[in-house]
């Protein structure tokens, strides 16, 4: 055994005279309360099954339609805002590059 | 009646809604979940507190022991959640013992610290591993279980659990050396 092991092995402590009884009050608490209201499945099941239906009906729907989905107007509007698009998405990128770099770093192994 | 008999049959007793059931249960683990908190925490009270906590989650998830692994391996698996939950929002504790004095990141900053005040300095260093190497320096060693136990309470394959402690010791090791521990660092194996 090194050092290392016999600074970690052999430490200890008592629990405190009233800790069982503190315990078995909380335990007695926690049977007293209502049951957790379960999580809806059956609605989340229902909702993206509804959410997938009305994608596919869109999609089908833009194909069918084609170039004349939107009038001429509203895509010369977007293809004028597509820059500022653009940069707002790389501004977006580059935050959350920002905030994910410093958890990475803090995250790592060694000092 | 064997002690894993006896908490078989408590944890039935309780799920059948004798809840004084639970009290067996307390009496005979008490000592080992405070422990085990004390080594995650290093605080008396947040190890009692944290142990509480534990017994409260393994009332409520009582019903899902099926009794395929150990009840020792279930509960302390089920408090070893409960630890982890409570020490994500806490953060690891001080390395040495006077905060005023110590950084843990300052090179040599324990050094001189003798006997007991050393040997604490290395369980606090311990729990500034990374969670997957501290985790299983604490039960084995801290705690005591061994490779099978401590494999099935971190639900790992007793390889990789060998890997990580002998990762985890060279870690600290490493760890041990910047911070002045001299006597318990020695030369990295």
């Amino acid at each position: 055994m090194d050092d290392i092991e016999r600074a970690l092995a052999d430490d200890a402590i008592a629990p405190s005279s009233g800790f069982g009884i503190g315990v078995m009050d909380a335990v007695r608490r926690a049977a007293a309360e209502p049951p957790p209201i379960p999580f809806p499945w059956g609605r989340l099941v229902a909702g993206l099954c509804a959410c997938g239906a009305l994608a596919w009906a869109g999609t089908i729907l833009a194909v069918q339609a084609g170039p004349n989905l939107l009038p001429a107007e509203t895509l010369s509007y977007l293809a004028g805002a597509t820059p500022g698009l653009g940069y707002a998405a790389l501004a977006m990128l580059l935050s959350l590059a920002a905030a994910r770099l410093p958890r990475f770093f803090a995250s790592s192994d060694e000092w | 009646m064997g002690k894993e008999d006896q908490d078989a049959a408590d944890a039935a007793r309780v799920v059948a809604g004798d809840l004084d059931a639970f009290e067996g249960i307390v009496r005979r683990w008490q000592g080992r979940l405070v422990n085990l908190a004390w080594r995650f925490s290093r605080d008396r009270a947040i190890a009692e507190d944290m142990a509480q906590e534990a017994f409260v989650r393994a009332f409520r998830a009582l019903h899902t022991f099926r009794g395929e692994a150990a009840f020792s391996t279930w509960l302390t698996a089920v408090a070893l959640n409960s630890y982890r939950s409570r020490l994500r929002t806490g953060g690891p504790p001080l390395v040495g013992l006077d905060p005023t004095r110590v950084s843990a990141r300052e090179h040599g900053a324990l050094h001189g610290l003798e006997g007991r005040e050393r040997d604490e300095a290395v369980r606090r260093a311990v729990l500034t591993l990374p969670a997957r190497y501290r985790e299983p320096m604490v039960l084995f060693y801290l705690h005591e279980m061994d490779l099978a136990e401590t494999a099935g309470v971190l639900g790992i394959a007793e390889g990789t659990l060998k890997a990580r402690l002998h990762r985890g010791r060279a870690l600290l090791k490493r760890r041990c050396a910047a911070l002045g521990l001299t006597g318990a660092a020695g030369e990295e194996a």
